[in-house]
Order: C-alpha cells, then structure tokens, then sequence
C-alpha cells in the first residue's frame, strides 16, 4: 500500500515535470517566433541574411553584404550579451562594415527592451552543426598568448587590452571584451573551418597553418578576453 | 577531325583560363581586399591597421629601390608563408592558405605595377 502511494507520486510528479518542461519549451519557441516577427518589422534583413548556408562565393559577393549573417548567430553570441548590445549597440568593428576607409559610425539601430529580448531569442535559436558544444573553456592560455601576440598576426587587425590598455589593428572586429560576446566554442569552430561561416573575408584561413592545438589554445585564450 | 580540333580549341581554352591567375581588374579587387588593411590603397605601407601599436612598418611597395631587391619569388614565399619566410616580422600574415596560385601570380604582378620595378 505504501509502495503503491510512493509510485503515485512519483508519477504524478513526473507528469508535472514533464508538462513543466514541455510548457517551458513551447515558450521559448514561442519567444523565437515573437522575435522573428519583430526582426521582420525591424526589416533587420535588409541587411543581415539569416538563413545558412554562407551565400558569398567572391569579393564582390562579401562586398555587397550591408552587414554580417547572422544565420548562425545562437552558435556565436553569448544570450546576455545579444540582448543587451541590441539595446545599446556599440561598434564591434572601429571601421565601418567592409569599409577600409571609414569609421564605424555606430548607427545601428536600438531596439527596445521587448523587441530586444523576442530578436534575441529568435537569433539564438539560429545555430549552425558545425560548432560542437563544450569543447573550449574560457581561461588564461599562455600558449595562446603566444600564438596570439607573436607567432602570429592576430593583433595587427584586431583590437585587444592587456594591463588594461587597447591596442591592435582596426580592419577586424574588435575583441575587447570577446569573453562576453563569443560563444567560445564559436571562436574555436571558426577558426577550424572558417569557411563554412564565412567563405570570403578579410582573414587570412589559417587551417593548416595552425595546429588544431594551438587553435584551441588560441581560442582559449580570446574566450578569456573580459 | 573536327572533334579533335574541337577537343583541342576547347583544352587550350581551358588551359588558358584555368590557370586562375586573377586578370588586372582581379587582382587589383585581391589586393584592395587582403592586402590594402595594411599595406594601403595606393600600396605606401599606411592602410587602417598602421597604427601606433603596429610593431613594424609595413612594405612601402612604390618605393622602387627597395621593391628591386626583391625578387619574384621572394614576393611569392612571403606572401605565402608570411614575414618570417623573409626573416621579417610575422605581422605580416600567411595567406597560403586564403589566395589561390593564381590570385598570388595576380598580386605579385599588381605589386610590380605599384613599384614600377621588376625586382633582382
């Protein structure tokens, strides 16, 4: 009799569970889609392409884009900080989008709280299969630092900070503060096979270049960026 | 006969533009794409990643005297291989993996152009 009450209970329990988190998801699906919607209103691909794979075939293919894909967005950006760069966005690249010549003029538009949260939920929920999960944890990485700011020229195009001043190049994104927008993994898939993301771009491709350790170690060290 | 002839226009024609190599207008659109971030537009070593951090200048390629101690090839390993293929600086990247023969043949070709020089 007591054993039967017992297994009630936990069957009951696992009924309410399961609705628990069927309920939990069928939200969140349901934000994604809010968020498409605002994304669309916000006719935000009128410069952003979120459907993969990567278009760009040529020079002129990438010349063209009026801002990056984001069809693998939820495998690159960290939630947090989407959402809150999309209600203040400031200027990741210092020169303006394909631009050599002019500054970024930070114009991108602002999009309120709600809006920013329902967009935010639609571009994670945008990933790409080529980015597997859990395999770079954010943290000092000497070897990293090396291949980094030595071995190779990473930070003739992008900037960084060390002892708490920003230096490097300005033709990349900059990477002050990558720890909080990239998802690690993202940074460590990338540079494997830069191509599935983006075919065309001003980056040097340096698989084959580099070993598979010394990406690692350098994305370890990038994740760790604050 | 006449398929052979047609096979045999047809394998020069793909022989010829097979080989890649980026046209004038190509590897002008390879070199403003990769090459002007540092080395500029107009090819005096001030494209936008020349900044005060930069730990080295990069190639001034209209300055003739020194592009002729260069040769082709060397053009060619250090666009590869980068800097230190020369005993430069590893700022300068290596692309061997980004630009295609042809497209490196292209640059080099655009490079003399901005020296005016034919190298050693």
């Amino acid at each position: 009799m007591v054993k039967r009450s017992k297994v009630a209970r936990i069957l009951a329990l696992s009924v309410m569970a399961t609705a628990l988190i069927g309920f939990n998801a069928s939200e969140s699906r349901a934000d994604a889609a809010t968020g498409k919607k605002a994304f669309d209103s916000k006719k935000c691909g009128g410069c952003h392409y979120t459907t993969g794979p990567a278009r760009e075939k040529t020079i002129a293919d990438q010349l063209k884009k009026k801002g990056p894909e984001l069809w693998y967005a939820g495998s690159k950006f960290q939630k947090e900080w989407l959402g809150a760069w999309l209600q203040n966005p400031k200027p990741i690249r210092p020169l303006a989008y394909n631009s050599l010549t002019k500054k970024n003029p930070g114009n991108h538009p602002k999009l309120a709280a709600g809006d920013a949260a329902g967009v935010t939920d639609y571009l994670m929920s945008l990933t790409s299969k080529d980015v597997a999960a859990g395999v770079i944890k954010a943290k000092k990485n000497l070897k990293g630092k090396l291949v980094f700011t030595k071995k190779m020229p990473c930070s003739g195009c992008h900037q960084y900070e060390m002892r708490k001043k920003v230096k490097g190049g300005l033709s990349g994104p900059s990477l002050v503060g990558a720890g909080k927008r990239l998802n690690p993994d993202w940074i460590y898939a990338y540079l494997k096979a830069p191509k599935a993301f983006k075919p065309v771009k001003m980056m040097p491709v340096f698989t084959g270049i580099l070993s598979d350790k010394q990406m690692k170690d350098v994305s370890t060290f990038v994740a760790n960026f604050k | 006969m006449l398929r052979s002839a047609f096979i045999f226009v047809a394998l020069v024609i793909f022989g010829i533009s097979g080989s890649g190599e980026a046209n004038a207008a190509g590897a002008k659109e390879v070199y403003d794409f990769y090459c002007s971030q540092c080395h500029g537009a107009t090819g005096k070593g001030d494209g936008p990643n020349v900044t005060k951090d930069m730990p080295v200048t990069p190639r001034n390629f209209t300055n003739a005297a020194e592009m002729n101690k260069l040769s082709d090839k060397d053009l060619r390993d250090v666009i590869m291989d980068g800097g230190p293929a020369l005993s430069k600086s590893s700022i300068m990247p290596p692309w061997s993996q980004t630009l295609t023969e042809g497209e490196t043949t292209g640059l080099i070709k655009h490079i003399r152009k901005l020296c005016k020089c034919k190298g050693k």
